[in-house]
């Protein structure tokens, strides 16, 4: 098994993950606060890019509410430690299930009942939009209020309780990330990697050869709705304070995809290039701007929509599968 | 071309000439001189204040009306006598991540003080930074009562808590009732059924038992704050036969209310709103005299403090058409805040500046109440929420007495007797 996560990979591709993985490792050695928030929100976003690319890079099931399983892992994991004093890491045992069993709910309405395509991606924003409304009334969650997580000052990290610094979110992030990327490598040598891709390409030509769509669209809703709410869990330690309007809107389900679209929709890299691209370089961007004095609010909205049109436009299978040509990397690893 | 052996240029070097002497004395002499003038310098630095402000995403007109009270504060600092401040601007586009880092960002550039944000999540980020940081954050506006319960020891708001705003508003109504010798005995409660909307409902039905208020409401009804239409909502409200009518709105769907009151012939004794629209020079200015009448309980300031008259001079200067409001106020009273301590602190040291602002006592200020004070948990306690009515295309403040300007008109005029 081990093994075949190494297969049709260059040592060429080896050494530059390596050479990656070493790079963000020590990367809070030299980075200062704020480049580590950026980076935090990077990773952040490579890995639940990720999870949004096992049910849409993979299985071919666009999805629009992807907000719903970080809101759902957030308010969950945030809940029980609020009201019980359940740590975070008990907290996701309980939620991980809570957002499966959501998408297995939403999987479930639209693949039994033959709903796909653009009307499937309504049904998840739907769902998505009635747990926001639905968790403004909620007053368990403290409703439209906001739910807020004591804070206090840190002075050494606390990891069973993810109470401390921003150093160790890095960590866990990155781990995750990693982690993501190597599960999600062995979920596309395994069998279901080849059903999935087998039913993106073709749903009706991938049941004709015997598969059962249904099953393997469903375990790649509930695989990916599991490993978003991980996310969600570390989103509410890491603000501490959780909004239905911050955490379930649309918005937020748009900037989850838009790293894996830009980076290359079903490829591996994709999410992490993607994440890398847009969050680094609008920062950078701003940056450049606030250096020549200039102030433009809502440039980073517009650099997002031009990097958009320009992937759209002259890459449109996103940077990756081009970047890895360049760079001589071969394409089978995708 | 032949270089001096350094060993050799040093021996030469160990005897000090006369020459060397005296250049040396003068540098010295030179140093002491200029050294009261380089303590002065220090003294009279500008404060670097990082302001984060949702300038774009959802709330950008919110955040670009803020600025406007960023934009005329220097000038009038500097008139009151207090330290320049080196704004840094921040957008935190409507997210809690970007403000959180933009925050940081900020720190790193050497904000002493930070100031904003508007909202309770963007607040509570920055907080959080600010605290671990240990860097002054001064709140303008945000409502939610935790921001200031967790016990930081950097952070301090001058805006009332939700609790807060809701309590003013119901005691500044009594005083309206006892001013005016009249109370409704019902009124229909309307809200938007948003994030807001709903939370003011739940916050108004929590409230409202504790005030012993003279009314109580016959129905409650919601509505999309989107919708086109509200004729039905109106319809259902009149047939109540309420005598007032509370709302808790927006701004688009206060003039679609107005408007179809006046069609459906409706007016009741009072309108009372508990939050935006109906006091927002949009709904004066869309609907003339038809405006007129509504009150509005909100967050404001004095008007009959002389800093309130001042700062609405700056803003029809600086922003004509503009009237001064709630973002105004609050944001220019955090800088004011973060200057005061300043001055009084002598000194940019941040615990230093904590330590000042914790101690802050402005009676010259804006805002309703006695002045800005900070309790221990870093919250201005005494601020007082306003009674405000439109009148003639004005905003005339009618409660609390000590910071009004006119007396209520009570009741309503008739929306079919009016010219």
């Amino acid at each position: 098994m081990f093994s075949r996560l190494f297969e049709n990979v260059s040592r060429r591709a080896l050494v530059l993950l390596g050479a990656l993985l070493i790079g963000l490792f020590g990367a809070p050695l030299v980075a200062s606060d704020y480049l580590l928030t950026v980076l935090i929100l990077i990773l952040y976003f490579a890995y639940i890019g990720q999870a949004w690319n096992i049910m849409m890079g993979f299985a071919g099931q666009l999805s629009l509410g992807h907000a719903l399983y970080v809101g759902l892992g957030a308010y969950t994991a945030a809940a029980l430690y609020v009201h019980f004093g359940i740590g975070p890491w008990i907290g996701l045992l309980v939620a991980v299930p809570v957002a499966g069993l959501a998408g297995a709910f939403i999987g479930y309405l639209a693949f039994r009942f033959k709903v796909g395509g653009v009307y499937f991606a309504i049904l998840t924003i739907a769902v998505a939009e009635f747990a926001r409304v639905g968790f403004d009334h909620l007053t368990w969650t403290k409703g439209s209020s906001g739910l807020f997580l004591p804070v206090a000052q840190y002075t050494r990290n606390d990891l069973w309780l993810l109470r401390g610094q921003p150093v160790m979110f890095y960590y866990i992030l990155l781990v995750a990330a990693a982690l993501a990327f190597v599960f999600c490598r062995a979920l596309l040598q395994s069998r279901i990697g080849y059903f999935w891709l087998a039913i993106r390409e073709d749903e009706e030509a991938a049941r004709s050869a015997g598969i059962d769509t249904f099953r393997y669209k469903m375990i790649a809703v509930v695989i990916s709705s599991a490993m978003t709410s991980f996310a969600g869990v570390i989103y509410a330690f890491y603000y501490n304070n959780l909004f239905p309007e911050q955490v379930f809107h649309i918005s937020r389900s748009i900037e989850i995809i838009l790293g894996p679209i830009v980076g290359g929709v079903g490829t591996l890299f994709g999410p992490i290039i993607g994440a890398f691209l847009l969050t680094g370089m609008s920062e950078t961007l701003i940056a450049a701007l606030h250096a020549l004095g200039i102030d433009i609010p809502g440039a980073k909205q517009v650099f997002y929509g031009f990097c958009l049109l320009l992937v759209i436009a002259a890459l449109p299978d996103g940077i990756w599968p081009w970047l890895s040509r360049r760079i001589g990397l071969s394409e089978r690893e995708k | 071309m032949k270089r001096k052996s350094p060993s050799k240029s040093l021996s030469k070097g160990a005897s000090v000439s006369r020459r060397v002497f005296t250049a040396g004395l003068g540098a010295v002499g030179f140093t002491a001189g200029i050294a009261p003038f380089n303590i002065v310098r220090a003294q009279g630095a500008a404060l670097k204040v990082g302001v984060l402000l949702p300038r774009s995403g959802f709330q950008a007109g919110i955040g670009q009306d803020c600025q406007r009270g960023v934009d005329i504060a220097a000038g009038l600092l500097k008139d009151m006598g207090l330290p320049n401040l080196q704004i840094m601007n921040a957008d935190t586009e409507t997210n809690v991540d970007v403000a959180r880092s933009r925050a940081e960002k900020l720190i790193g550039e050497g904000a002493q003080v930070l100031v904003g944000a508007f909202d309770s999540g963007q607040s509570s980020a920055i907080a959080q930074v600010a605290e671990q940081k240990g860097i002054p954050y001064v709140i303008n506006i945000a409502a939610a009562p935790p921001i200031t319960e967790q016990g930081y020891k950097f952070v301090f708001r001058n805006f009332p808590t939700g609790g807060m705003i809701l309590g003013g508003a119901f005691a500044a109504q009594k005083e309206i009732f006892a001013s005016v010798g009249a109370a409704p005995k019902t009124a229909v409660f309307l809200h938007v059924n948003d994030t807001f909307g709903t939370s003011m409902a739940g916050g108004i039905g929590a409230v409202m038992p504790k005030f012993d208020m003279p009314y109580k409401i016959v129905e409650t009804i919601s509505y999309d704050p989107a919708a086109r239409d509200l004729s039905v909502e109106i319809s259902k409200a009149k047939a109540t036969g309420a005598d007032a009518l509370l709302m808790v709105s927006r701004l688009n769907d206060a003039i679609l209310l107005t408007r179809e009151m006046v069609k459906q012939r409706w007016s009741p004794m009072a309108i009372m709103s508990m939050g935006p629209g109906w006091y927002e020079d949009q709904y004066l200015k869309t609907l003339g005299k038809l405006s007129d009448g509504p009150l509005s309980f909100v967050p404001w300031y004095d008007p009959n403090k002389p800093l309130s008259k001042t700062l609405e001079a700056a803003l029809a200067k600086s922003s004509p058409g503009v009237s001064l409001n709630t973002n105004h106020v609050y944001t220019f009273e955090a800088l004011l805040i973060a200057a005061d301590a300043y001055k009084r602190a002598g000194s940019a040291d941040p615990k230093a500046l904590a330590d000042a602002i914790r101690a802050t006592n402005i009676t010259n200020n804006v805002s309703p109440g006695p002045g800005i004070q900070f309790d221990a948990k870093g919250q201005n306690d005494k601020l007082k929420i306003s009674g405000i009515q439109n009148r003639g295309g004005k905003l005339l403040t009618v409660a609390p007495k000590e910071a009004a300007n006119a007396k209520a008109e009570w009741p309503l005029t008739p929306y079919d007797k009016r010219a």
